[in-house]
């Protein structure tokens, strides 16, 4: 099925008013169309997770749009957004000097790791737990949901919440 | 593995969908509105309308730097106002021509300063100069809050000139308040201290909003 402006359209103002099917049917097109948009724009191994955090943005921002606009300008202009920011911050990682030691996969592996550990001990103990079960070590919220002794809703809440924060964090350093 | 990733995120977005109520321009704008209502209520209440509005309303020259002043300010929220609604390819510099046509007042003043600059410089060290610079910015605080929680609520790409075009809107709506209130009809005094008021609240919205306004 093509992606065209006037099916978004429709598929976002049903999203707008809560309809889950819809919108999942918008975020599935939305990623097909993100996937092309960043492969123009920057390394093969950075696309998923930009379309990811544009994803997410998409929804905390599901409100911005205006049902009397086009759907696909508004996407781009998130998807730029989130472009730039990463941009940004991979400056950011350069001028802290990050990327001046020649590391090897495992030993870049351990910068990350370090990197957000540290980020995560920012965070109220709660988030970085779901945060660290399922962004980092792949379980799923039900998984995380019994190892927390949280309801499943609470650790999707915690994720996002922390995630908001991390990215804050982020962006503040 | 990514490819699952991608996937449970969209399945969890999907089911984290909460009915949202789009935001509209109108309603920001009566945020504004109501910001700029609250920054003249207190100051007009607390230090007064100039006295002679009321009898003979406003020489021409203060009219027109109202004037002047008020379209940059209009120009400048709804600038502001339309960054919360993000679009590729959307237009939001209409503020920068306000921003231009209101230069005129400074020019104006350099003018006056250039014919008679003992008169300038008299009018400039007024002792209630720098009581309106004060003024102006806290009189556009309302508007300056109503628009960064505008934008903070919204998408705005640019945080930078967001900041930017918030502090010019909030000054400039400022500047508009004090003029209602200060007695004074000199260029020099309106474009140095009503305009250092515009410039001020400016250069706080680029230096403390961007950080804030970032999502």
């Amino acid at each position: 099925m093509s992606i065209d402006e006037p099916s978004l359209a429709r598929l976002m103002a049903a999203s707008q008013r809560g309809d889950r099917s819809a919108y999942r049917a918008l975020l599935v097109d939305c990623r097909k169309w993100l996937t092309r948009y960043f492969a123009r724009r920057i390394a093969p191994h950075h696309i998923d997770d930009l379309v990811q955090e544009t994803l997410v943005s998409m929804h905390r921002k599901l409100a911005t749009w205006d049902s009397g606009r086009a759907f696909l300008p508004w996407l781009a202009a998130i998807a730029r957004y989130r472009w730039i920011d990463m941009l940004r911050r991979q400056r950011d990682e350069a001028e802290l000097g990050d990327n001046d030691a020649a590391v090897g996969a495992e030993d870049e592996a351990v910068h990350a790791r370090l990197s957000i550990d540290h980020l995560l001990t920012l965070l109220p103990p709660k988030q970085a737990q779901a945060i660290t079960l399922v962004k980092i070590e792949g379980a799923s919220i039900a998984e995380a949901s019994q190892i927390c002794g949280q309801s499943e809703s609470l650790v999707k809440v915690n994720i996002h919440r922390g995630l908001k924060k991390l990215a804050e964090l982020i962006e503040s350093e | 593995m990514k490819d699952a990733s991608i996937d449970n995120l969209i399945d969890e977005l999907a089911g984290d969908l909460t009915p949202v109520r789009p935001r509209r321009v109108a309603r920001g704008s009566a945020w504004v509105a109501a910001g700029w209502m609250a920054g003249a209520a207190a100051l007009l209440l607390i230090f007064g309308l100039r006295q002679d509005l009321a009898v003979r309303g406003m020489p021409p020259l203060s009219m027109l730097a109202f004037w002047l002043t008020a379209a940059t300010g209009l120009a400048a929220t709804w600038s502001a106002l339309r960054m919360g609604l993000p679009g590729v390819g959307r237009d939001y510099g209409g503020w920068r021509w306000a921003v231009g046509a209101s230069l005129s007042l400074p020019l104006a003043a350099v003018a006056a300063c250039i014919t008679d600059g003992h008169a300038a410089m008299e009018a400039a060290r007024h002792g209630f100069g720098f009581r309106c610079l004060v003024q102006g910015v806290a009189a556009g605080l309302g508007v300056g809050a109503a628009l960064f929680f505008w934008l903070r609520a919204g998408a705005p790409t640019s945080p930078t000139r967001a900041g930017w075009v918030i502090g010019i809107a909030a000054g400039a709506a400022g500047a508009t308040i004090v003029a209602l209130h200060c007695a004074s009809d000199d260029v020099v005094h309106i474009a140095l201290w009503h305009g250092a008021a515009v410039l001020l609240s400016a250069i706080a919205g680029r230096l403390i909003l961007p950080r804030f306004l970032r999502w």
